[in-house]
């Protein structure tokens, strides 16, 4: 059972390791893309935990996390686009 | 803006219940018996409100059109093993390029012909090409009674719009338009 | 069983790991699209199967199963909007990549427009 904890440390670390992308990106849409892509990482750390404990919450968390995401990111879109 | 029909609204309410029922868990409570009436009705209720006031941008002719064996038959086998297989096929693909210290990139924005009918098809094919890695649609333009998408492409083989073509769409585009054809 | 959930998770890591490398070290944006869009694809459903078999097989959680199912549904749909987006519109902020693309028939498209 605790592999899956070590299985949602890998995804963080990995999240983590997309930080370095973030700071440094030179325009704004590598840091829209990264920001997607921290956002897709720890939600799959957020559904293994949710496997290992048993609890179905930790899943509509990240689903909300997931749709605040794409909102995100289309808005975000629109604005590079120059039609907000 | 068009008026959504009430054929429209109606598909469009059962999906939102569909969804709604799956994402609650109360599907599960359906078929072991012990679902409220109550509860039940207050969601059919709200997918009804969604169903009105948002059909407009789904579905605009032919509501039930997909409801067809032979058209869901298809859809399932494309969903099932054409795009997965694409699929599992270009990530690799770009994952080795990622991984190789060579860094063997190519990159440049290829003009490709979309041989299908109708926008939910085109829309289908181009959201396809944008999920398989090493592609990205950017955009879609008409011209003399053909569709050509602008597509990003990591590794440019070819420039010519047909063989490009062929590289990038794969059988993706005969399971489409096999979904689609009228 | 349990041997093919963790199969199916550690594949679906190392696609992602496959992915943030890319991220890194591609040269220009939209080469870097691409290896988001690996990490959203393989990194994600590896996942959602292997949590799909373990919910339905440990867990008894039917519910949570269909739950992580319509998880990867929407995930499906929503990617492929997202990366289009903001390709077109970083292309139309005009952001371009420092070394020249192999052909642009975009660029050139949109001059004869104007």
């Amino acid at each position: 059972m605790s592999e899956l904890v070590f299985f949602a440390i890998c995804f963080i670390v990995l999240a983590l390791c997309l930080l370095y992308r973030l700071i440094i990106g030179p325009s704004i849409a590598d840091r829209a893309i990264t920001a997607d892509s921290i956002d897709i990482l720890s939600d799959m750390a957020l559904i293994l935990f949710a496997l290992y404990s048993g609890r179905s919450v930790f899943i509509d968390i990240a689903f909300i996390t997931a749709l605040l995401g794409f909102i995100g990111s289309v808005v975000v879109a629109r604005y590079l686009e120059g039609k907000l | 803006m068009k008026k959504a029909s009430p054929s429209a609204i109606a598909s469009t309410a059962i999906l939102c219940f569909l969804f709604w029922l799956m994402i609650t868990g109360q599907i599960v409570s359906i078929f072991k018996g012990e679902a409220s009436a109550q509860v039940l009705i207050a969601g059919a209720v709200v997918s009804i409100l969604a169903g009105l006031f948002s059909a407009r941008f789904f579905i605009h002719e032919k509501a039930f059109f997909l409801w067809d064996p032979k058209r869901f038959a298809s859809l399932i086998v494309y969903c099932c093993w054409t795009f997965p297989r694409e699929l599992v096929k270009a990530n690799i693909d770009v994952a080795k390029r990622a991984l190789d210290p060579d860094l063997p990139v190519n990159p440049g924005i290829v003009k490709v012909p979309a041989n299908v009918k109708g926008s939910y098809a085109q829309a289908m094919l181009a959201d396809s090409i944008t999920l398989t890695p090493g592609t990205i649609t950017m955009d879609i333009t008409e011209e003399d009674d053909k569709t050509y998408y602008y597509i990003h492409w990591i590794d440019v083989a070819t420039q010519e719009p047909e063989e490009a073509g062929e590289a990038i769409k794969g059988t993706l585009e005969a399971g489409v338009r096999k979904i689609w054809e009228d | 069983m349990r041997i093919i959930v963790d199969i199916l998770i550690l594949c679906s890591i190392f696609f992602a790991f496959a992915g943030v490398v890319g991220m890194l070290r591609m040269p220009d944006v939209f080469c870097r699209m691409q290896s988001s869009t690996n990490i959203a694809t393989l990194g994600v459903l590896g996942v959602i199967l292997g949590g799909f078999l373990f919910s339905l097989v440990y867990l008894h959680d039917v519910a949570m199963a269909l739950k992580l199912l319509m998880m990867g549904v929407f995930y499906i749909i929503t990617n492929p909007i997202t990366g289009h987006a903001i390709c077109r519109g970083a292309y139309k902020h005009g952001i371009r990549p420092d070394n020249e693309m192999e052909c642009d028939k975009y660029g050139e498209d949109l001059e004869v427009e104007e």
